[in-house]
C-alpha cells in the first residue's frame, strides 16, 4: 500500500534535509550529455579519488544540465546548510584542488568559482549575475542541474507532484484543462498550437482507451532541450503527462525517445518506474479513481519519426513513415485510438501551470506567446547552452546579452532558428522579439528552440547545402515529391558549391522546392524548401556570386564537400 | 440512399456516398484521375501525389472555401457540394513536376522514343535509345501503368534533371519471381499488398530518402523472408519491377475469366492468352467475391500443365498388352461394347474433383441409369465423414457461411487443416482477422503456418484430437459458456451430449492429449466468449475411425455457443480438390441422389425417376474408399485419375490391375492410366465449360479459355454422352452444359434457381475510369490517328460475377450467403451429437514406435538459415528434430545431438532439440515453405502443384547419429 501524498512529501523532505543540511557536503556534477561530452566521468572519478585521499566523506551526485553547457564539466559544492558554489570547466586536476580547499578545508576557491547560489558568506558573486543566467526565468528547467534526476524524492522535496496531488484532490479534469487553457500554453514542438485546444479534442472523445504521447524524438541539429529536460528532470515530464492524462481522460501515456539517446532513455525509464513504485502511476493514483499507465517507447534513428503520425507508426512497430490526414490523431491515432501528442517541453510546463495557475503563466511572455522559451544556443557565440528566457525578449538580447555575442570580434552573419526546416534569419533581423507569430511572419520559426549563430566566415550556400543534405538524408522515402525532390535539391546545391552551377539552377531549385512544398505529405517535404528559400531571400547576392561569377565570397567553396548522405555510408 | 451526396469534378456532377474518397468517387463515375500508388484493392496510401487535385468545399456559412494546397484525392473524403479540379493547369503542373523526377530515376527510353506512337506490339527496334532504357528490355512494356500516366500528363520529356540509372543487379534466383528494382518507382503497392492484404510482411521498404526501395528485411532471399509466393505483389506492380518469370516477355492477345482448378476456394482468374493461343499468365480477379483479387502459388504459377508436352492427345487401347493409339470412334465403340456386361454391382465410376457440376451430374446419372449401379463417387471423396456428421447435426453437408465473413469472426478455430498450402486464399481472411481483433485457436499436432498467427496453439498427441475436443466441450459447459436459451429453442439432444461428457475429466484429457487443462479452459473461453466464432476444419491425419466423431464434436461446439446462422460464425469443412462440393451436390456420391436425397429413400428415387423417366437402382453403392477393395467390382470408369493419396499405393495399383475393364480419362499418363485398358485424353479446366461450386456453396462459371488444343482431348461430359448414345440410353443428349444445368435445376431443389443466364445476370460492371473519355481531353497528347493509347489502369475495370450460393430454390430466390439464419434448420432443430470421446486405437509398430509430425511454415524467426545464392537460390540450414525431454532421455538423445528420423518412406537428419511442448511419443520437425517453392519450381512433373506434398503424420523411429559437438 503506497503512502499518502503528505507522507511521501514528509519522507522526501527528510531526505532533502539530510542532503543539503545533513552531516556531509553535497557535490553535484553536471552529467547530462553536455557534461559527459566535456569529461564529467573523469571528474567524478577524480572527485571520489580525492575525497578518499583526503579522508572526507561527501555525497557525489550526477545531476542534469544547469544550462551553462560552455562551462561543463560543472561542479557545485554545497557544505551542509551553506550556499552552492559552482566551478566551471573542471578538470580532474581542478577537482582535486576543489576537494582540498572547499570540501576538506571548508574554504571555497574563489579563483576557480563561477558563482554561488543561496545565502551564506562565501565571498563569491551570485551565479545569477552570469550573462546566461541574468535573464533567465526557470519554469520547465526549475530543477535542472539542481536535483538528482535518478531520485524522485528530490523532485517531490522541491515541490514535485504537488500539482498532481492538487489536481486529483482539489480539481476536476475540466478544471485542469481550463487552467492549461487560461495559461495560453502553446506547443513547443514547432507548430505552436494552443495546448488547451489540442487537449480539448481528446477530452471530447468518449473512447475507453486514449493515448497521450510525449515526443522526445528531437532530431533537429542544434536542438538538445528535450533531451536536456529528460536528462535533468524527467519527473516534471512524467507528472505533466499524467496531468494531461487526467485532464483529457486518457488511459495510457508514452514517452517516445530516439533509440540510442541513452541518457534520456535511462532517466525517463527510471522516473516512470519510480512513479509506479510510489503509486504516482498505475491504478488509482494517490488513492483517487484516476488510473494511468505509462511507458517509454523507441524508434530507430530517423528524423521523420518525430512527425506525429510517423511516431505513432513507430510505436506500433512499423516503419516510421507519416500517415495521411484525416483521420486526425485526436480521432484515430496510435493503434487507431484517439491520441494527443505533445512535446517534452510542453509537458514540462504543465505541473507548474497547474500548481501556480494558468493566470500566472499567462502573465509571462509576450502577446499570444505566453511563458518562456527554452533555447539551445550554439554556433558562433561566446556562451553555448540551454537557457530558459521569457518570450518577448529580442534576438539581440539573446545573442549579445545571454550568449555573450560573437567571439573573436567577428560579425554575426545569420541565425538559423527552429531546426533545419526553420530557415535562416539575416543579422538585420535581430530586433525581432521571441514570439511564435512574429518569427513566423519573418520567415523563420522558433520551432524547437534551437538557435545556431553563424559569423561572417560562414558561406550561406554551403550552409544551405549542409542543411539540405540533412533533410535529404532524413526524408523517409514515402511520398514522391520529398523522396526525390530533396535529392535533386541537394544535387543542385552541391553543384553550386563546386562553383559549377549556372543561372538556370535557381529556377530549377525553386521549381523543385515549390512543388515539394505543395505536394508533400508531411511537414518534412512541405517545409523542406524553407532553408533554401529563406537563404535566397536574405542572401541572394551570395548565391549570385557562386552562380554567375563562379566564386565564393567567403572562400569556403573551393572544392566539393562531403554531405552526410555520402559520409554516413 | 440516405447518405448520397453530390460532388463536382471538372464540372461534371457526380453522385457518390459519404465515406468515399474523391478518387474512388471519380473512378466509380468513370472519370480518370491519374494515380500510381493507389490500388483499388487496398487502402489509400497518399505517396505518389499523382492524384492531387484542387478542391473547394462549403464552410460553415455555406460559402465555398478553397482547401489549402493540393490534397491527394485518394485521401480526401467527399463532402456534399465539394468542387474538385483535376484537369486544371496548376494541378497538372504539380503532377508533371513529380513525374519529371520519376522519369529521372526510371529508365525512360520506353517513354521518350520518338516512335512511341507508331510502334506496334511486335516491332523490334533496338536503335533509338540506349540499351538499359529500351522498351523491349522491360517485361511490362505495353502494360505499364507508369507509361500510361506519363502519356496522360503529356510530359515534355526534355527535363533539366539528371537521369540516373540505379545499376542494381536483378534478383532472379528465387522461384517464380523476377525482380528488377531498377524499374521500381517505390509506390509501395507490393509492400502493402504483402502486409495489408496477405498479412505476410515478406517484403518491406529498405533504406530511405532518395535511396528508398523495396526489398526484404536484411536483404535476404524470398525463400527465408516469409514469402508464400502468392504473386499478390506482382499483380499490383504498376511497372516492370516485379514479374512472373515464365512467359515474362510475352504479350497477351486476349484475357479470359475462368476458375482455378486447384482448390475449393474457387478463385476467379483472368488467364492471359498469347497470339499462339497459349496461356501465359494468370491474374486473380479483383472483383470476385470468393478471392477478392487474391490467388496463391498454385493458381498463379501452377497452370503450366495446360500446355505440358506430356498431355495425352489421342485415345489409346491396350492391344497385346501395349497401349496403342486409336481413334475416338474405336475407343468409344470398344468401351460401349464391353460395358453392358458389367451392369449393376460390377460397375464403378469415379469422377475427378475438377470435374464440373454438370459432369458430376451426368456421371452419376450414367452410372445409375445406364449401368444400374450406385457405385459412383469422385476420387477425392476419401473422407466422406468430413461432411456427413455436419449434415446430421445441421442439415446440409456444406459450409454454413461465406469465406470472407471469417474476417469478421471474433474467434476462429482451425482444426487439423493446412490451410496455407491446401486452400491458400482461405488463410487470407483468417490471418487478417487474427491481425485485427479475432482470437485464432489452432488445434494441430503439426506446426503449420497458421500456428504462427495463433493466439493459442493446442498441440495434441496425434490420435487424441477427439479427446481434446471432448475436453473443450466439457470446459465450455463447466464454465457455463453455453447459450442456454438458444440451445433450448433451437437444438435437441443436449442431455445426451452432457451424458457423453460426464465420463470425461479434464485431467484425463490433459494426460492423454498433452494439452494442459488451463490451455483447454482458455480455448473454451476464447471460443465461448467471442461475439461470433467460426470453425475451419479438415481431417488431415485424423484416424479414420475418429473423423466422423471429430466433426460431430466440432458441430456441437458451434451449436453450444449459438455460433450457427449468423455472420462470422459457422463451420467450414475443407474438402480436397476444386469441386468436391459440386460432386456432393450433384449426387456423385454412392448414397445420395442429386440434391442430397438418400438413395435409400424410395420417395426420393421416385421423384427422380419421374424426371429421368427411367428406373433407379436401390442397392447401396460403394464409394471411393471402398470401391477398389470391393471384390465385386470388375469395371471402373475413372475420370481424372485417382486421388494423390491413393495414386501411388501399391495396394491400389494392384487392385486396378485386377480389373476386367479399366477405362481412364486423364490429361496425363498417370499411374492409373498406365494400367488401363482404354485411355481417353481428357480436357483440362481451361478447355471446358461448366460450373464449379466452391467451399462456400457458390456456384460459379468455368469458361472455356482455349479450344481443346491438346489434340483431341474431350470433357467428361462429352465422353459420357457418347457412351450413353452408343449404349442406347436416353437422357444424355443435352445441347450444351447450360442444358445440363437446366435439368439439374429441375432435379435438385437446392439448385432450383440456377441457370447460366442467371449466372451471367448476377454480375455488374465495375467501372474503373473510362479510358476513352480520359484520353480524349488529355492535354498535349497527340494520338496521331492511331487511336488513343489505352491506359493499363482499365485492367481494374471489369465485370463482377458474383455467382450464386445455394440453396436457391427458384429463379427468384436470392443467393444464400449464410445457412440456418435465425435457427432455420431443415430438420426443425439442430441435433447435438454425443460421440464416445476416445483416443484412436493405438497402432504400434515396434520398428517405428514414434509419430513424426512434419510441419511447414513460411518463416522461422531466430532459426539460423542461409541461402546459397546461385542461379537458383537454395536454403541451407540445420534441421531441428524436436523431442519431448522425457522421450529424448529414453532414446538416449541429448540436446544438440545429431539424429535421424526414419519412416518407412523418409529419412531426415537434424539436430535434436528438447522441447517440453512436444508431446511424448512424438518427433516433430518443421520445414520452410521456401524449400517447397524451390522444389515445385524445379519439378519436372507435368502438374507439380496438384501433387504438392502434404504434411502427413507417419510412424517413425529416431536414431542417434552423433553427439552434440562442443563448439
Amino acid at each position: 500500500m503506497p503512502a499518502s501524498f503528505p507522507e511521501l512529501q514528509a519522507e522526501a523532505q527528510r531526505r532533502w534535509q539530510e542532503l543539503t543540511a545533513g552531516s556531509q557536503p553535497w557535490i553535484r556534477v553536471g552529467a547530462a550529455l553536455c557534461g559527459k561530452a566535456a569529461g564529467s566521468d573523469a571528474v567524478v572519478a577524480a572527485l571520489n579519488n580525492s575525497l578518499e585521499r583526503h579522508g572526507v566523506k561527501a555525497t557525489v551526485s550526477e545531476v542534469g544540465c544547469f544550462g551553462l553547457c560552455y562551462a561543463e564539466p560543472l561542479v557545485d559544492v554545497q557544505l551542509p546548510g551553506g550556499p552552492r558554489v559552482f566551478y566551471g570547466n573542471v578538470t580532474p586536476e581542478m577537482a582535486d584542488e576543489i576537494v582540498a580547499s572547499h570540501v576538506a578545508g571548508g574554504q571555497p576557491a574563489p579563483a576557480l568559482a563561477l558563482g554561488s547560489l543561496g545565502d551564506g558568506p562565501s565571498g563569491i558573486s551570485s551565479i545569477n549575475q552570469l550573462p546566461m543566467k541574468a535573464k533567465e526565468v526557470r519554469i520547465a528547467l526549475r530543477n535542472a542541474g539542481t536535483i538528482d534526476p535518478s531520485d524522485i524524492h528530490q523532485y517531490i522535496a522541491t515541490g514535485g507532484y504537488s500539482a498532481l496531488h492538487k489536481g486529483l484532490t482539489q480539481m476536476t479534469a475540466a478544471d485542469v484543462l481550463e487552467q492549461v487553457n487560461v495559461s495560453g500554453l502553446r506547443g513547443r514542438g514547432g507548430a505552436a498550437f494552443p495546448t488547451g485546444n489540442k487537449w480539448r479534442f481528446l477530452a471530447g472523445s468518449k473512447a475507453p482507451v486514449k493515448y497521450i504521447l510525449c515526443n522526445c524524438e528531437e532530431g533537429d541539429p542544434g536542438a538538445f532541450n528535450d533531451k536536456g529536460i529528460l536528462e535533468s528532470d524527467p519527473f516534471t515530464v512524467v507528472e505533466g503527462i499524467t496531468l494531461a492524462g487526467y485532464a483529457t481522460g486518457a488511459s495510457h501515456g508514452y514517452i517516445f525517445i530516439r533509440h540510442g539517446h541513452e541518457g534520456p532513455v535511462r532517466r525517463a525509464q527510471q522516473a516512470v518506474r519510480q512513479a509506479y513504485d510510489l503509486g504516482l502511476l498505475g491504478k488509482n493514483i494517490l488513492g483517487s479513481s484516476f488510473s494511468f499507465e505509462m511507458e517509454v517507447a523507441f524508434t530507430g534513428d530517423s528524423y521523420v519519426a518525430g512527425e506525429e503520425t510517423a511516431l505513432m507508426e513507430a510505436i506500433e512497430g512499423k516503419r516510421s513513415m507519416p500517415r495521411f490526414r484525416p483521420p486526425f490523431p485526436a480521432q484515430s491515432g496510435l493503434f487507431a485510438k484517439p491520441t494527443n501528442i505533445n512535446n517534452v517541453k510542453t509537458m514540462a510546463y504543465v505541473p507548474e501551470v497547474v500548481a501556480r495557475g494558468g493566470q500566472w503563466f499567462a502573465g509571462i511572455g509576450h502577446d499570444k506567446s505566453t511563458g518562456t522559451a527554452i533555447l539551445c544556443l550554439s554556433g558562433a557565440v561566446q556562451y553555448t547552452g540551454m537557457v530558459e528566457v521569457p518570450l518577448g525578449i529580442t534576438l539581440k538580447e539573446v545573442i549579445y546579452d545571454v550568449a555573450g555575442g560573437i567571439p573573436s570580434g567577428k560579425k554575426l552573419k545569420l541565425l538559423q532558428t527552429g531546426g533545419p526546416l526553420g530557415g535562416v534569419l539575416g543579422a538585420d533581423k535581430l530586433d525581432l522579439k521571441l514570439d511564435f507569430d512574429l518569427l513566423r511572419a519573418a520567415g523563420a520559426i522558433l520551432g524547437s528552440g534551437g538557435i545556431i549563430a553563424a559569423d561572417e566566415d560562414a558561406c550561406v550556400v554551403d550552409l544551405t547545402r549542409a542543411i539540405i543534405a540533412f533533410c535529404q538524408y532524413e526524408s523517409c522515402g514515402k511520398c514522391f515529391p520529398c523522396r526525390m525532390g530533396m535529392s535533386h535539391l541537394l544535387e543542385v546545391l552541391e553543384r553550386i558549391c563546386r562553383l559549377e552551377g549556372g543561372p538556370e539552377d535557381l529556377a530549377l531549385m525553386r521549381n523543385i522546392g515549390e512543388n515539394m512544398q505543395a505536394g508533400s505529405l508531411c511537414g518534412h517535404g512541405q517545409l523542406g524548401f524553407n532553408p533554401v528559400s529563406s537563404a535566397l531571400r536574405y542572401f541572394g547576392p551570395e548565391f549570385d556570386a557562386h552562380i554567375k561569377e563562379h566564386r565564393c565570397p567567403t572562400g569556403r567553396c573551393r572544392e566539393p564537400r562531403f554531405s552526410p548522405s555520402r559520409s554516413r555510408r | 440512399m440516405a447518405n448520397e451526396i453530390t460532388i463536382t469534378i471538372d464540372g461534371v456532377e457526380i453522385k457518390t456516398t459519404a465515406g468515399k474518397m474523391v478518387l474512388e468517387a471519380a473512378i466509380d463515375a468513370g472519370i480518370f484521375v491519374p494515380y500510381l500508388c493507389y490500388h483499388p484493392g487496398m487502402k489509400p496510401y497518399a505517396a505518389c501525389r499523382m492524384c492531387v487535385v484542387g478542391a473547394e468545399r462549403k464552410n460553415r456559412d455555406g460559402a465555398m472555401q478553397r482547401l489549402p494546397g493540393f490534397p491527394a484525392s485518394c485521401t480526401l473524403p467527399v463532402e456534399d457540394g465539394m468542387v474538385v479540379r483535376s484537369e486544371a493547369p496548376d494541378v497538372h503542373q504539380l503532377r508533371r513536376s513529380v513525374m519529371e523526377m520519376l522519369i529521372a530515376e526510371h529508365p525512360n527510353g520506353c517513354l521518350t522514343c520518338h516512335r512511341i506512337d507508331i510502334c506496334g506490339p511486335s516491332d523490334i527496334c533496338l536503335r533509338h535509345v540506349s540499351v538499359n532504357d529500351r522498351c523491349v528490355t522491360c517485361p511490362k512494356n505495353e502494360r505499364c501503368e507508369f507509361k500510361d500516366t506519363v502519356r496522360y500528363l503529356g510530359m515534355n520529356l526534355e527535363s533539366p534533371l539528371n537521369y540516373k540509372y540505379r545499376r542494381i543487379p536483378l534478383e532472379v534466383g528465387d522461384p517464380f519471381y523476377d525482380r528488377d528494382y531498377n524499374l521500381c518507382i517505390v509506390c509501395g503497392r507490393c509492400v502493402r499488398a504483402c502486409q495489408e492484404l496477405r498479412g505476410d510482411d515478406a517484403i518491406c521498404f529498405t533504406d530511405r530518402s532518395g535511396r528508398a526501395l523495396v526489398g526484404t528485411s536484411f536483404g535476404t532471399s524470398l525463400l527465408e523472408s516469409g514469402c508464400e509466393f502468392c504473386g499478390a505483389c506482382i499483380d499490383v506492380c504498376p511497372v516492370g519491377a516485379l514479374t512472373e518469370r515464365s512467359h515474362k516477355w510475352e504479350k497477351a492477345r486476349r484475357v479470359e475469366r475462368t476458375l482455378c482448378p486447384h482448390c475449393p476456394v474457387g478463385c476467379q482468374l483472368n488467364l492471359e492468352v498469347n497470339a499462339q493461343g497459349k496461356v501465359i499468365r494468370s491474374v486473380p480477379e479483383l472483383h470476385s467475391p470468393a478471392n477478392r483479387g487474391q490467388a496463391c502459388f498454385k493458381g498463379k504459377f501452377g497452370l503450366e500443365f495446360v500446355h505440358h508436352p506430356g498431355r495425352l492427345r489421342q485415345p489409346m487401347l491396350r492391344r497385346d498388352g501395349q497401349l496403342v493409339e486409336a481413334s475416338w470412334e474405336e475407343a468409344l465403340e470398344y468401351v460401349a461394347s464391353r460395358l453392358p456386361q458389367y451392369r449393376g454391382g460390377a460397375f464403378g465410376l469415379l469422377t475427378s474433383p475438377n470435374s464440373t457440376n454438370e459432369e458430376h451430374y451426368l456421371a452419376q446419372k450414367f452410372a445409375r441409369l445406364a449401368m444400374g449401379a450406385n457405385n459412383v463417387d469422385h476420387s477425392s471423396n476419401l473422407r466422406p465423414e468430413l461432411v456427413t456428421g455436419l449434415a446430421q447435426s445441421l442439415g446440409h453437408a456444406a459450409a454454413t457461411n461465406s469465406l470472407w465473413e471469417l474476417e469478421q469472426a471474433g474467434c476462429i478455430l482451425v482444426f487439423n487443416a493446412n490451410v496455407t498450402e491446401d486452400q491458400n486464399v482461405l488463410a487470407v481472411p483468417i490471418k487478417r482477422a487474427a491481425r485485427q481483433n479475432a482470437k485464432l485457436v489452432v488445434i494441430d499436432p503439426r506446426e503449420v503456418e497458421l500456428t504462427r498467427y495463433a493466439h493459442l496453439w493446442l498441440r495434441p498427441v496425434p490420435g487424441a484430437e477427439l479427446l481434446l475436443l471432448g475436453g473443450l466441450l466439457k470446459s465450455l459447459l463447466e464454465q457455463g459458456l453455453e447459450r442456454k436459451e438458444w440451445l433450448a429453442e433451437r437444438c435437441q439432444d443436449l442431455d445426451a451430449l452432457r451424458h457423453a461428457l460426464s465420463a470425461l475429466s479434464l485431467e484425463q484429457v490433459a494426460a492423454a492429449t498433452h494439452v494442459s487443462p488451463e490451455a483447454i479452459a482458455q480455448a473454451a473461453r476464447l471460443w465461448g466468449q467471442a461475439a461470433s466464432a467460426a470453425i475451419v476444419y479438415g481431417l488431415d491425419n485424423i484416424a479414420p475411425e475418429l473423423g466422423g466423431d471429430c466433426v460431430a464434436a466440432l458441430s456441437d461446439a458451434a451449436l453450444l455457443t449459438g455460433n450457427v446462422g449468423k455472420p462470422g460464425s459457422g463451420l467450414y469443412p475443407l474438402r480436397p480438390g476444386a469441386n468436391g462440393q459440386g460432386a456432393w451436390d450433384a449426387g456423385c456420391v454412392p448414397h445420395l441422389l442429386p440434391g442430397y436425397r438418400p438413395v435409400a429413400d424410395a420417395a426420393a428415387r421416385q421423384s427422380l425417376e419421374a424426371i429421368w423417366a427411367a428406373p433407379l437402382p436401390a442397392a447401396p453403392g460403394v464409394g471411393a474408399t471402398g470401391m477398389l477393395d470391393n471384390q465385386q467390382l470388375q469395371c471402373l470408369l475413372l475420370f481424372g485419375g485417382l486421388d494423390q493419396q491413393q495414386e501411388n499405393e501399391a495396394r491400389t495399383l494392384a487392385a486396378l490391375e485386377k480389373l476386367d475393364l479399366l477405362v481412364v480419362a486423364d490429361s496425363f499418363l498417370s499411374p492409373a492410366a498406365q494400367r488401363a485398358h482404354v485411355v481417353l485424353p481428357r480436357a483440362v479446366f481451361a478447355e471446358k465449360e461448366g460450373t464449379f461450386t466452391n467451399l462456400e456453396r457458390r456456384i460459379q462459371k468455368l469458361n472455356p479459355v482455349l479450344p481443346a488444343a491438346a489434340g483431341q482431348a474431350q470433357s467428361d461430359g462429352w465422353v459420357i454422352a457418347q457412351l450413353a448414345r452408343r449404349l442406347g440410353v436416353q437422357g444424355f443428349d443435352h445441347q450444351s452444359p447450360a442444358a445440363v444445368m437446366n435439368e439439374m435445376a429441375q432435379a435438385m431443389p437446392i439448385y432450383g434457381g440456377i441457370s447460366y443466364s442467371r449466372l451471367e445476370k448476377e454480375s455488374s460492371l465495375v467501372l474503373r475510369a473510362n479510358p476513352a473519355a480520359a484520353f480524349a481531353g488529355a492535354p498535349g497528347l497527340e494520338t496521331g490517328g492511331l487511336g488513343s493509347p489505352k491506359p493499363t489502369q482499365v485492367l481494374y475495370a471489369s465485370r463482377e460475377y458474383r455467382g450464386i450460393q445455394w440453396p436457391c430454390a427458384s429463379p427468384d430466390s436470392p443467393s444464400t450467403p449464410i445457412l440456418y439464419v435465425q435457427g432455420g434448420f431443415p430438420q426443425g432443430k439442430a441435433r447435438l451429437q454425443a460421440p464416445v470421446f476416445r483416443a484412436a486405437a493405438g497402432r504400434s509398430d515396434p520398428a517405428y514406435p514414434l509419430q513424426w509430425t512434419p510441419g511447414r511454415v513460411l518463416l522461422q524467426a531466430g532459426r539460423g538459415s542461409q541461402v546459397a545464392r546461385g542461379k537458383v537460390n537454395r536454403i541451407q540450414r540445420e534441421e531441428w528434430v524436436q523431442l519431448n525431454p522425457m522421450e529424448a532421455q529414453l532414446l538416449g538423445v541429448a540436446e544438440g545431438d545429431l539424429v535421424e528420423v526414419r519412416t518407412s518412406a523418409h529419412r531426415l537428419s537434424g539436430v535434436a532439440r528438447l522441447d517440453p511442448a512436444v508431446p511424448p511419443g512424438v518427433v516433430s520437425t518443421t520445414a520452410l515453405f521456401g524449400q517447397l517453392a524451390v522444389d515445385l519450381q524445379a519439378s519436372e512433373g507435368p502438374d507439380p502443384m496438384r501433387h504438392t506434398p502434404g504434411l502427413s503424420i507417419a510412424p517413425a523411429q529416431v536414431a542417434k547419429l552423433g553427439v552434440a559437438s562442443r563448439a
